[in-house]
């Protein structure tokens, strides 16, 4: 019987070939799709799952809530975890963990590679394990180093590692360790990202570090005893910050802090580690942080399409169903039974999108590395063949064809025996199904169309908005681990002294933008100044900033070197000489450091020294203090690319062995804008795709219609309509639909990406013509592909229609 | 009208269809009795629009009347359930139509196995039945060929051999020669007394030839609805 089905069902196919081809083509290219993206998502939503201990693990977080809002920092400083410890017997394991680079000397070779340094709690609470070497305590001793696989296998090659020692250099001086153990490489999807692990004690001015508790720069993460419940925990945490930070809490209390719902205005509070990926709104967690708005974005687009393609292969279903309703009388007649008869559609429809997955699962493999590059993901399509993964395949594959398959099938099913076999059903009305289903896959294009559309709108809008300094022509250079920051930007100078087409060189602490380097830092302080206190981040700048980044002064001056005082002076943002009051003028003078206070020499206009996402905050520019990390070129306008060729070939005349990751400026503050830029791209993959499979749908619906009408084509022919006329009359129906679909998508698409744009302190306002646009383009399409066939339609002789009647 | 219960194929006792128009009923069929009794070969003739196709529907139990009784084989067929009717149907009623209506997609030899799959019958037996009603008619040079590969009277030889697979007691046919030209038909017409004198089935067809009527034991002429005359030959 099966057999039978299969034979049919094959024939069957074959002779609707064109409609099933395109089926086949749009349903295979949803999944194709839906097959990245659910990836995408799986591979997010796992994100750190490896560690078994991933639900007990917390990270601290200090919470202090001032006058202006609550702030929370993941900055810890050195000597609380041990306190911390040894006041709290809740306390199974803690670590802290700061994060650096070094350069790796072994065998003739040097590697710049990342560090973690780590306390020995640290292996009993992450999931690393040890593949060679001690497995026990890995960092038992001071000068005991930890390697990834990765890591061992560029260094040693295939040399065993375990106990050789190699050189580190870093804070400019080199250290010896042992390599005693060698981990097995963590799964892409980790937050906790290193080459080495060492011990937190060999970190740079360990030993003075611990005499502070306001240094704060690096993590700390705590794991509970089972029975210890984190809320309860985290409240008892206070008696430890009240009796350590009283300074702290007196001065903000000084200056206005507001307590919090607890009463308190700083608080140490736990951040689950389960939740590091998705919280995007702390900063200094490890990882990169994803929002969960994105991954969920990722899952809609998906099951948007495959939803489109579903709607595509009920519609497509049911018009043929029409075609083939004789033949389901005259199997009626043969004695077949409704359940034969559903049996045999279904088996049918089975084909179809087995076919269709199968083709979707190697489109996929073909598209993955594409989709890997431009969406910065590391899948495989191994991923796909998990015994969880095919099982909800299968699932996917049962519920399509039972929705698509069953719901045609049941509607021949209903069709009168006899009417069918005099040939009647085939003028039927269109039915109120096929119509709310056009409309749903037209509601979710137009919605990805205007999301395109608006995000398209906010990436240029940030590109080109002006950013308070010029970007454009300057070179940013990051000076790398090997070199000291203030002797490699002066040797770099007089290297390009004299050169032509340079019209400045300076040098600063934090980069502008983001740099190839990735690296971003942030430098804030805080200091009393007339009775309140004053935050500003600092920048620490070399001579010639202001005028290599075009910055406008308001008042005053550059640093000079002609001015001997100047070393200690400080240049300040208008945002700073609000904060620091009305009446500050330059010369005046600002307690940065308590025991050699600061001149100012200039207030500059306020530029974005950060991506537009957040607001410009009171900045100060200091000479002295901050390690010069990124030296920027100037050049002339004229010939670009020979500028930077130069700059580069100077730079490797001066620095041999270093490597040159130099960028624009323009290209580093769009390099912010990677995530923003991502999910475009996906809003417009998605929203073309959505449109090619509704488009599909459309075209083979309208052939059907245009089949059911050709009867009254005709005669309409004969009484002297025109093609124009003709091709209105077939089309409107489906514009209809189309426009009412539009209507239906835009409160929609206004709201989520007024929501979207809520999370851009600068963003461009939702224009009413991007709505008028997008409809506009749905329509265009929707009536381009209509009038394929209702063209042809019209066109036809009605002499030919009339007489086959 | 008494219930006779002896030979009678099937009995249909005040039979009535109708479509409810406004406050009118259109009657197709009108208070009609017939009783048709095994081995009989009826034509049942009449103007267009006179019921001819509708009767032999509610016969082969296609289309189900408004009012009045229906037996066959001494069923009650207007009690029936869907199931129950589908099951007689099966086992006792073969059909052929004017238009033929073989599966376009299915080989001739498929066409004539699929009344038995729905039978339920197993692969074996089944390609011993087609294969012999394959050389019954001739045409076991023509199984592997589709429909659209015959000729008009080839493709109705087709319909009557599926009518005949599984082994009906009444055979239906509306206008079977009805798109055949007068050589095929005549044929197709040997072929039906053939089939109710040598094998005894119990054949009713429609038709308009005044000719093929002729090859039946009866004529019912039928004229709005209702039986006009009933003459047997």
């Amino acid at each position: 019987m099966l057999r039978n089905y299969i034979k049919t069902a094959w024939r069957n196919l074959w002779k609707g070939r064109v409609f099933n081809t395109m089926n086949v083509i749009g349903l295979s290219v949803a999944i194709a799709c839906c097959i990245m993206l659910f990836l995408t998502v799986y591979f997010q939503f796992t994100f750190d799952r490896f560690h078994v201990n991933i639900n007990k693990i917390h990270q601290l977080s200090f919470s202090s809530s001032r006058a202006e809002g609550t702030e929370i920092s993941t900055a810890m400083c050195a000597p609380l975890a041990q306190a911390l410890k040894d006041d709290y017997q809740d306390i199974r394991y803690i670590t802290r963990m700061a994060n650096g680079g070094a350069t790796v000397k072994y065998g003739g070779k040097e590697l710049e590679k990342n560090i973690h340094f780590v306390d020995t709690d640290f292996f009993k609470m992450f999931t690393f394990p040890v593949v060679n070497g001690n497995k026990n305590n890995p960092l038992a001793d001071l000068n005991d180093l930890v390697l990834t696989e990765y890591a061992a296998k560029a260094i040693f090659g295939k040399e065993n590692p375990i106990g050789k020692t190699i050189e580190l250099k870093y804070a400019d001086t080199p250290h010896n360790f042992v390599v005693s153990a060698v981990v097995k490489d963590f799964p892409e999807n980790s937050s906790i990202t290193f080459d080495m692990l060492l011990r937190f004690e060999v970190t740079p001015d360990y030993q003075e570090h611990m005499k502070h508790w306001d240094w704060h720069d690096h993590s700390t993460f705590i794991q509970l005893h089972d029975n210890v419940k984190p809320e309860v925990f985290g409240k008892q945490l206070q008696t430890f910050v009240n009796k350590n930070f009283k300074e702290v809490i007196d001065g903000m209390k000084k200056d206005g802090a507001k307590a919090d719902a607890n009463g308190n205005v700083y608080s140490l509070n736990l951040l689950p580690f389960a939740n590091n990926h998705f919280a995007t709104e702390i900063n200094g967690l490890e990882g990169g942080q994803v929002s969960k708005t994105y991954v969920f974005s990722l899952m809609a687009i998906g099951i948007f399409i495959l939803v489109i393609a579903c709607i595509n292969f009920v519609n497509l279903s049911v018009a043929r169903a029409f075609t083939r309703a004789r033949e389901v009388g005259v199997r009626k007649t043969l004695g077949a039974g409704k359940w034969q008869l559903l049996v045999q559609f279904w088996v049918e429809t089975f084909m179809v999108c087995l076919f269709a997955m199968v083709a979707g699962i190697i489109l996929a493999n073909f598209i993955m590395p594409g989709f890997n590059a431009t969406f910065r993901s590391n899948m495989e399509i191994s991923m796909l063949f998990k015994v969880s993964h095919i099982l909800v395949m299968i699932g996917v594959l049962l519920l399509i064809t039972m929705i698509a398959g069953l719901y045609p099938a049941l509607l021949m099913m209903r069709f009168k025996t006899v009417s069918v076999l005099k040939g009647s059903v085939g003028n039927a009305k269109p039915g109120k199904t096929r119509n709310v289903l056009l409309v749903t896959q037209f509601t979710l294009s137009t919605l990805l169309i205007v999301c395109t559309l608006i995000s398209w709108q906010q990436i240029s809008y940030l590109k080109s908005r002006p950013l308070g300094y010029n970007k454009d022509e300057v070179i940013s250079i990051p000076i790398g681990n090997s070199l000291k920051g203030d002797q490699a930007l002066e040797l770099f100078r007089n290297k390009m002294n004299g050169q032509p087409g340079i019209t400045a060189i300076t040098g600063a602490y934090d980069n502008m933008g983001s740099g190839k380097d990735g690296s971003m830092r942030t430098s804030r302080i805080g200091f009393d100044y007339k009775g309140h206190t004053v935050r500003t981040t600092i920048q620490g700048v070399s001579y010639d900033f202001l005028k290599a980044l075009d910055i406008k002064l308001v008042d005053g001056r550059e640093f000079s070197r002609a001015m001997a005082g100047d070393s200690n002076a400080i240049v300040i943002n208008e945002k700073m000489a609000a904060q620091l009051g009305k009446n500050i003028r330059v010369g005046d003078l600002v307690p940065l450091d308590e025991n050699s206070p600061s001149r100012i020499i200039g207030i500059v206009k306020d530029y974005n020294y950060r991506s537009l996402r957040s607001e410009i905050e009171p900045l100060t520019l200091v000479m002295q203090g901050y390690e010069i990390n990124y030296v920027f070129v100037r050049v002339k306008a004229d010939n670009l690319i020979r500028a930077f060729n130069q700059v580069k070939d100077k730079w490797h005349e001066t620095f041999p062995n270093v490597e040159f990751t130099g960028s624009w400026i323009n290209e580093n503050t769009e390099r912010q804008y990677v995530a923003e830029q991502r999910l475009s791209t996906i809003f417009i993959s998605g929203a073309i795709i959505a449109i090619i499979i509704s488009c599909i749908g459309l075209l083979a619906m309208s052939f059907m219609i245009m089949v059911q009408r050709t009867k009254e084509i005709g005669i309409r022919k004969v009484l002297g309509a025109n093609v124009g006329v003709l091709v209105m009359l077939l089309s409107r129906d489906f514009l209809k639909l189309v426009l009412l679909a539009a209507v239906i998508a835009f409160p929609l698409a206004w709201w989520l990406m007024s929501k979207w744009l809520e999370s851009f302190v600068y963003r461009t306002p939702i224009y009413w013509w991007i709505f008028a646009l997008a409809g506009f383009i749905a329509l265009a399409i929707a009536f381009l592909t209509v009038s394929f066939q209702s063209v042809r339609a019209a066109l036809a002789n009605p002499v030919k229609s009339l007489r086959s009647e | 009208m008494p219930k006779s219960f002896n030979n009678n194929m099937l009995s249909l006792q005040h039979i009535s269809k109708y479509y409810q128009n406004g406050p009118n009923k259109a009657y197709v069929i009108n208070d009609l009795s017939l009783d048709i009794e095994e081995g009989e070969f009826v034509s049942i003739m009449g103007p267009s629009g006179s019921g001819k196709s509708t009767l032999l529907n509610i016969i082969g139990m296609l289309d189900a009347p408004t009012d009045g009784y229906h037996y066959f084989i001494d069923q009650p067929v207007h009690q029936l359930k869907e199931k129950q009717r589908s099951a007689l149907y099966k086992q006792y009623i073969g059909f052929v139509f004017q238009a033929y209506h073989l599966i376009d997609e299915l080989t001739v030899y498929e066409n004539i196995e699929t009344p038995l799959i729905y039978q339920d019958i197993k692969g074996s037996e089944r390609k011993a039945l087609v294969a012999d009603m394959l050389d019954r008619f001739g045409i076991v040079g023509k199984k592997d060929l589709f429909p659209s590969q015959l000729s008009g009277g080839q493709q109705q030889l087709v319909g009557v051999a599926r009518a005949l697979i599984s082994k009906p007691k009444l055979l239906l046919a509306d206008e079977p020669t009805g798109n055949l030209n007068s050589k095929q038909g005549e044929e197709i017409m040997e072929l039906f007394r053939k089939l109710n004198k040598e094998d005894g089935v119990t054949i009713v067809q429609v038709t308009h030839s005044e000719k093929n009527a002729q090859y039946g034991s009866r004529i019912i002429n039928l004229l709005d609805g209702r039986i006009e005359s009933s003459i047997t030959l």
